[in-house]
């Protein structure tokens, strides 16, 4: 399998009024030819962050990629000059939003939108870019395409924006889609139907998959790997499985333990007590230390890194003394 | 027609403000105005075939009283109505091309300050407000007596101390439509920066800016006629304020070579005021049920 994407060391900082804060801290991980990754944590955990740097995308200031590199087929991107950058967006690699009814420009019908994507990276003009327009709205599901392509986005509903959105996106055949929370906004029903439509995009046009979430149950549908990200770094990382059916890190037992099943006679779902702590408030140790069942002494003191200690790496001292 | 059936038929944003714009009755009502007045001044000169300069009577023949001249002659005798009917395209044209410098300039000032920020924004805003506490009627006049006093000069004068309110506008607009969804959708697709200011942005800006342009014209008129009156239009095209002009000094004793261009200037003003704030209502629906 071909290494498409290989993430090492990233570190990416935004200058905020607190000072600089460390969005995203010695990230590593890639992606293969055809696999889905998972990125799984709570809001606020850098996993937007994740994908917006992998695009180009962070916004400077006041955010910088402070170090790291992003390998796409072998060629760095960190510092390759904008129009270059430009030219993979889109084409080599595409990227759905998590906000459908905001992601689409609403002064053009959908059709138009995805011929401009078209346009911008083929040498096609508008009429034949519109046909390919039809035909992706056709491929993704959408009923009679013709029409819709003339709709404007405020007259399609949330799944059929999110379907015009993965069109768009495919309208290139990226090497890479990366989907930020792609269901987030929409309804359960309509979110299988989306996951569904991913997968069947996958296998036509080869693409690998980053899927960013906070929801378990999507990551064991679609992932083939999991990253899960807590406070800017990934703790834990491993194939979907394992992560799933042997958790580590005390945050992912927690992640998967809120996970409501048919069997359990429980009047409350679980929860992890407390929120992400603010960037600007970490201190030395763990991020996770506070909320955490298991933190002893050395959790306090030092921020542990992944380590092969336990079933598959994992950032966490408790394991690595398998005091759990 | 039911609502809903209209509804569903809303097309495009612009098919869906001109639905709200023709259920306006004031709106329609500056609009038909304005065509008339429009329509008027490119034809009225051919049915009524008069030259404004020639003396064709005694001064200050007073209206209706001789059916040649319904509207009078003024001080020297001239006919007011050739003078209203040829001084109406010079005093829209004006007012029309006024408005296109002032939304040109406003509108690439602003939008480069909205979408690049910092350093540009600040460069670009500090001109903006050199140009903003400029006393704008005197500079426009230093302009024009610095220069010959023609339409063209005249209609430069008007855009150059009248674009900085464009130019602020547009960069809000830009300052809260860059950071919308959609134009990070625009960049991960691969659009490059001048695409993504005119081709994504500037659509979403455009109800504000039609309605300020629409506005524009209207200032844009009553600042020429204003020049005029102080003597500094274009003395070799009859225009409205050209006429007032001319005639202010025997005001008290004839009223009506200064009042009947006036009244068109006005009716003119009112109009494009009209159809200015009927847009205004038509992109903001829910602006007008406050």
């Amino acid at each position: 399998m071909t290494r498409l994407l290989d993430v090492s060391d990233l570190k990416v900082t935004f200058g905020t009024r607190y000072g600089t804060v460390t969005a995203l801290d010695s990230v590593s991980f890639h992606v293969d030819q055809g696999e889905t990754l998972g990125i799984v944590g709570e809001s606020g955990c850098g996993k937007s962050i994740t994908a917006l740097s992998l695009m180009g995308l962070i916004p400077t200031p006041p955010g910088k990629i402070a170090a790291g590199s992003i390998k796409f087929l072998g060629n760095e991107l960190i510092g390759l000059p904008p129009a270059q950058l430009r030219s993979l967006r889109g084409s080599d690699m595409a990227m759905i939003f998590q906000e459908p009814m905001t992601s689409l420009n609403p002064v053009f019908t959908v059709g138009d939108q995805i011929a401009e994507a078209i346009t911008l990276h083929q040498k096609l003009d508008h009429e034949n870019a519109l046909k390919q327009a039809v035909e992706l709205l056709d491929r993704v599901g959408i009923p009679s395409p013709e029409k819709r392509a003339r709709d404007f986005p405020h007259q399609l509903s949330g799944g059929m924006r999110q379907r015009v959105m993965i069109a768009m996106a495919v309208s290139c055949r990226p090497k890479i889609l990366i989907a930020d929370e792609p269901t987030t906004a929409l309804d359960v029903t309509v979110q299988a139907q989306i996951f569904d439509l991913l997968n069947e995009v996958q296998q036509e046009f080869g693409a690998a998959i980053i899927l960013i979430t906070h929801d378990m149950g999507a990551i064991s549908e679609m992932a083939d790997r999991v990253a899960v990200m807590y406070a800017g770094r990934i703790i834990e990382e491993g194939r979907a499985d394992d992560i799933l059916d042997h958790p580590q890190h005390p945050y992912t037992r927690g992640l998967i333990s809120c996970i409501p099943s048919l069997d359990q006679t429980r009047d409350r779902l679980r929860e992890i007590p407390g929120i992400v702590p603010p960037l600007h408030e970490l201190g030395a140790g763990c991020a996770f230390a506070k909320r955490c069942d298991h933190a002893f002494d050395r959790c306090l003191s030092a921020r542990p890194s992944l380590s092969a200690a336990g079933h598959h790496p994992n950032a966490c001292f408790a394991v690595e003394e398998q005091r759990l | 027609m039911s609502d809903l059936e209209n509804t569903l038929r809303a097309q495009s944003p612009m098919a869906e403000a001109w639905r709200m714009f023709r259920r306006n009755i004031p709106a329609m009502f500056g609009l038909f105005i304005l065509i008339m007045i429009i329509l008027i001044t490119l034809y009225g000169a051919f049915v009524f075939t008069g030259d404004p300069y020639e003396i064709v009577w005694a001064p200050h023949e007073p209206p209706l009283l001789t059916p040649e001249f319904p509207f009078g002659t003024d001080y020297l005798g001239r006919d007011i109505i050739a003078g209203l009917l040829t001084g109406g395209a010079p005093t829209l044209a004006v007012g029309a091309s006024a408005a296109i410098i002032t939304m040109v300039i406003g509108i690439t000032l602003g939008a480069f300050a909205g979408y690049y920020g910092g350093w540009v924004d600040t460069l670009l805003m500090r001109i903006t407000e050199f140009f903003q506490v400029l006393p704008a009627l005197l500079f426009a006049m230093v302009l024009v007596t610095l220069f010959s006093p023609n339409l063209i000069t005249i209609a430069i004068a008007i855009g150059v101390v009248s674009w900085p309110q464009t130019a602020r506008l547009t960069r809000a607009e830009f300052l809260r439509i860059k950071e919308l969804e959609y134009v990070t959708a625009a960049r991960a697709i691969g659009a490059q920066n001048s695409r993504i200011m005119w081709r994504v942005i500037i659509p979403n800006a455009a109800p504000p800016l039609i309605v300020s342009a629409t506005l524009t014209v209207g200032v844009a008129i009553l600042f020429e006629a204003g020049l005029s009156f102080l003597g500094l239009g274009d003395p070799n095209k009859m225009s409205w304020g050209l006429m007032i002009g001319m005639n202010r000094e025997y005001i008290l004793d004839a009223w009506w070579p200064v009042t009947f261009p006036g009244l068109a200037i006005f009716l003119t003003v009112f109009s494009v005021s009209l159809v200015g704030d009927g847009l205004n209502d038509a992109f903001n629906p829910k602006l007008r049920e406050r």
